[in-house]
């Protein structure tokens, strides 16, 4: 088998994974420190079990996006070595930069925040989690950076083949990132406030005990779906405009496809330089996943006098639609990433030429065995989570108080 | 300018190391028994450091893309298989350090810790072999490319790691020594010394089958840090030892520190002024200014981060600072 394809089916795996979990830490933190800010500020108890619920399924969900997060990482130099061979000098830059400037400090803030409850004071924890989300913030966007520049290299020159950063700037003001970050981290927002709105209309169609608090937290994921879902189109449409100009090849072709086309005949050879279809057809899902999500405004005036949980079918709708958002993502980077194909870096290296010069065998291995690992602790990782959202905010083990200091020292198993 | 970038990479890694070193020992040491409340209490003692632990593996992959893309290219996929091994193995342990108490359910938490006891054991045998690896030279090709990956399964490197996962196990059990309360701290401190003569063994025998290996005769340009190596890993295991016997496990852990840590730096002094050695064709050894990244991105890095590392550095304090002392063996915490 081609290794080639093999890396390429490897990228798509372990991204889409990836993407499924980061969506929710990212969207999850936000409605996060929204809660514990307003613990902090209230001091409403209300409020403290909401963040200790929903903090427990977010800190669930990360596990996942770590580790598939470092294998991310590893794989450009695994398998696409030639990436960083040929253009590692700008590429590298600004990946480098989230490791330093944003993993660093998020994993050692989370571990803070998860094991200071009860012993750092309110206001340092609650800065913990702020510094938490501005860090996941900053690493979507320097990590869009990166691909953005992947979508339309700038701010460099090529000597002997090789790429040198001139100007740093030019990929901060890339025309391919501006609306492209405000729509992932929008689609974010949305998936997060989608989650929080199905797992409290479960609870709420189920008759479970917390009516109160998940009335709360249906509302909250309500509305933050309403504004999020604008946002995103908003933010949608207005990247035609400057990716449909940065990538004459993309959306079936734009003004100006053919004269690159021959551009590049001229300078690569001959070669097919149309993206599979693959990528329009993930472009038209998600864009109608969007009109149909836009429809939770529908939702928004149910929330008086609390008719939609009365009526019951608006909880069981959205419900069953929390698979559409994770849908979309994955449509939609399907549409960005395919649709720049048969570029690793569009107009500059092909894709064939980024690939490691290791053997197939090993490519196939690595497939199965980093797929089937991922795969297998993704699926854990989602019923672990289904389980805890199921179990209600009872008594979630984050934030759980320590045991009297009286007691006997030995550790007792039966605390979950 | 790009030595200054070595050295920041070898720090980040030996960091590495020493920090993810306890996290990984303290898995293996799941394995010995001792039920389930004693697997808890352990991992209640790596508790709030275990995820700051881990992100000097992702930094120093960060600083090995952005500040030496083509030394990360040829490095990760020249030795893919050693490479492949770690990874799984810390994708392992970080999982199912983060679940496994997720559960109620304790056969369920049984089986997590076994994912921890095999992650921990892949990610030391792994790093372990690709500090040998880099010891006893790769087939660079005059292309620059490393040619197959045959070179990697060898008597040496597969002893480097067996000796990699015997550092991480004494360097774990005196981690906890130090962390855990009192009465089940001197239990550890036995188990701590009987390890280190483990750990003397497989030493000895990673020094004997390097020793016979004309490749890592002949791979280090400065042999005398080569063989320094494994003098500076039995002197601190001695001490160790020492400090143990003396109810000093602070003495202990500094001592397989330093184990843990100087190995990075005696391997980055063997092979200067170069990082990998060319087996097949010296003229084709990659070196550490062939392996960086031109000048205008190393400046761009420099005044982006190294501001930051005393911030960076400053909140790692801060949650050894907070979380400091021993675990008071009350209620388990989260993992
Ligand atoms: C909840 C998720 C979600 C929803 C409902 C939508 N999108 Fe989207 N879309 C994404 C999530 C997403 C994404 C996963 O976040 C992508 C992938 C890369 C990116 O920048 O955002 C994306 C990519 C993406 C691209 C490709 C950019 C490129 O190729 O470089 C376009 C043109 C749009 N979107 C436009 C839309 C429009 C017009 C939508 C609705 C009417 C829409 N998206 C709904
Ligand atoms: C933002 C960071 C990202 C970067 C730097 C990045 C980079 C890359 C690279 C280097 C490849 C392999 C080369 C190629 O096939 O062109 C690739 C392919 C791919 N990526 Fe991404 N990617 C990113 C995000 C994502 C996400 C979040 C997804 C989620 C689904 C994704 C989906 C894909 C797919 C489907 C392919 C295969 C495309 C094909 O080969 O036809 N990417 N990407
Ligand atoms: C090819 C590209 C990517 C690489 C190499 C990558 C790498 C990583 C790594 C190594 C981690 C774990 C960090 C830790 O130990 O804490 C991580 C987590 C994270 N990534 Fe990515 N990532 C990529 C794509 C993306 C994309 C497209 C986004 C969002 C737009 C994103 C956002 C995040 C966030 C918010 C986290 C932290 C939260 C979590 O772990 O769930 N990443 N990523």
């Amino acid at each position: 088998m081609d290794p080639l394809l093999l890396a390429r089916l490897q990228f798509a795996t372990t991204t889409s994974l990836h993407f499924l979990f980061v969506a929710v830490t990212l969207g999850l933190v936000t409605l996060l420190v929204g809660l514990q800010t307003a613990w902090v500020l209230t001091g409403n108890p209300a409020y403290e079990r909401l963040t200790r619920f929903w903090g427990q399924l977010y800190v669930i969900n990360y596990a996942l996006g770590i580790a598939t997060g470092i294998v991310m990482e590893f794989q450009f130099g695994l398998n696409w070595s030639g990436l960083s061979r040929y253009v590692g000098n700008v590429f590298g830059a600004p990946l480098a930069i989230e490791t330093l400037v944003a993993f660093f400090l998020e994993s050692t803030f989370l571990g803070m925040w998860i094991f200071g409850w009860h012993r750092l004071r309110r206001g340092v924890h609650l800065a913990l989690l702020w510094g938490v989300a501005l860090t996941a913030y900053a690493s979507a966007f320097w990590v869009m950076v990166a691909n953005s520049w992947l979508q339309h290299p700038v701010g460099y020159e090529l000597r002997d083949g090789v790429a040198h950063l001139t100007d740093f700037g030019a990929l901060l003001t890339n025309p391919t990132l501006g609306m492209a970050f405000g729509h992932v981290v929008s689609a974010a927002l949305l998936t997060g406030g989608m989650l929080m709105a199905a797992v409290s209309a479960w609870h709420l169609l189920r008759r479970t005990p917390d009516f109160a608090l998940f009335r709360t937290s249906l509302r909250i994921g309500l509305v933050t779906a309403a504004l999020a879902v604008s946002l995103v189109v908003g933010f949608g449409f207005a990247q035609f405009g400057p990716v449909g100009q940065a990538q004459p090849t993309k959306f079936a072709g734009g003004a100006g496809r053919d004269a690159l086309v021959a551009e590049w005949t001229a300078r690569f050879g001959p070669g097919d330089y149309a993206p599979p279809a693959l990528a329009d057809v993930g472009l038209a899902s998600m864009i109608m996943i969007g009109m149909l999500l836009g429809c939770v405004w529908l939702l928004l005036p149910l929330l008086w006098r609390d008719w939609i949980i009365r009526l019951r079918v608006p909880l069981q709708i959205t419900l069953v639609t929390l698979p559409l958002p994770f849908a979309a993502v994955l449509l939609g980077w399907i549409a960005r990433e395919v649709g720049r194909q048969p570029w690793v870096a569009y107009g500059l290296l092909p894709t064939g030429q980024a690939v490691s010069p290791v053997g197939p065998g090993v490519m196939l291995a690595s497939l199965i065995g980093f797929t089937l690992l991922l795969g297998a602790l993704a699926v854990a990782n989602g019923m672990l989570f289904a389980r805890h959202a199921a179990r209600g905010a009872a008594d979630p083990p984050l934030g759980r108080p320590p045991a009297p200091a009286a007691e006997p020292v030995r550790p007792m198993s039966v605390l979950a | 300018m790009e030595l200054a970038w070595y050295a920041l990479l070898g720090l980040f890694f030996a960091a590495y190391l020493v920090l993810g070193g306890y996290d990984y020992g303290v898995g293996l040491l799941l394995a010995r028994g001792g039920g389930p409340d004693r697997r808890r209490a352990s991992l209640t003692a790596v508790g709030p450091f275990f995820l700051g632990n881990e992100v000097w593996l992702v930094a120093s992959v960060g600083i090995l893309f952005g500040a030496f893309p083509t030394l990360e290219g040829e490095l990760l996929s020249g030795f893919y298989p050693v490479v492949a091994a770690a990874l799984a193995g810390v994708v392992a342990v970080t999982v199912g350090v983060q679940l496994r108490s997720r559960p109620t359910d304790g056969r369920a938490r049984a089986a997590w810790d076994r994912v921890v006891v095999a992650g921990s054991l892949l990610a030391a045998l792994g790093w372990g072999g690709l500090l040998a690896g880099l010891l006893q030279g790769v087939p660079l090709t005059a292309a620059g490319h490393v040619a197959g990956l045959g070179h990697v399964a060898t008597p040496f490197a597969a002893a480097a790691g067996v000796a990699m996962v015997a550092l991480v196990t004494v360097h774990g059990a005196i981690f906890l020594t130090l962390r855990l309360p009192p009465t089940d701290a001197a239990p550890l401190a036995r188990t701590a010394r009987r390890l280190v003569a483990v750990a003397l063994a497989a030493v000895a025998l990673a020094t004997i089958a390097g020793g016979l290996s004309d490749r890592v005769r002949a791979a280090p340009q400065r042999p005398l840090f080569a063989v320094l190596l494994p003098f500076v890993l039995v002197t601190a295991l001695l001490v160790a030892r020492a400090a143990l016997a003396r109810r000093r496990p602070g003495v202990a852990f500094a001592a397989t520190s330093a184990a843990l840590a100087l190995p990075v730096a005696l391997v980055g002094a063997a092979l200067w002024p170069y990082t990998l050695v060319s087996t097949t064709d010296p003229a084709a050894s990659l070196t550490v200014i062939g392996g960086a990244a031109s000048g205008p991105t190393l400046a761009l890095l420099g005044w982006l981060t190294v501001p930051l590392l005393p911030a960076l550095l400053g909140f790692q304090a801060m949650c050894w600072w907070v979380f400091r002392g021993r675990t008071d063996g009350r209620a388990p915490v989260y993992w």
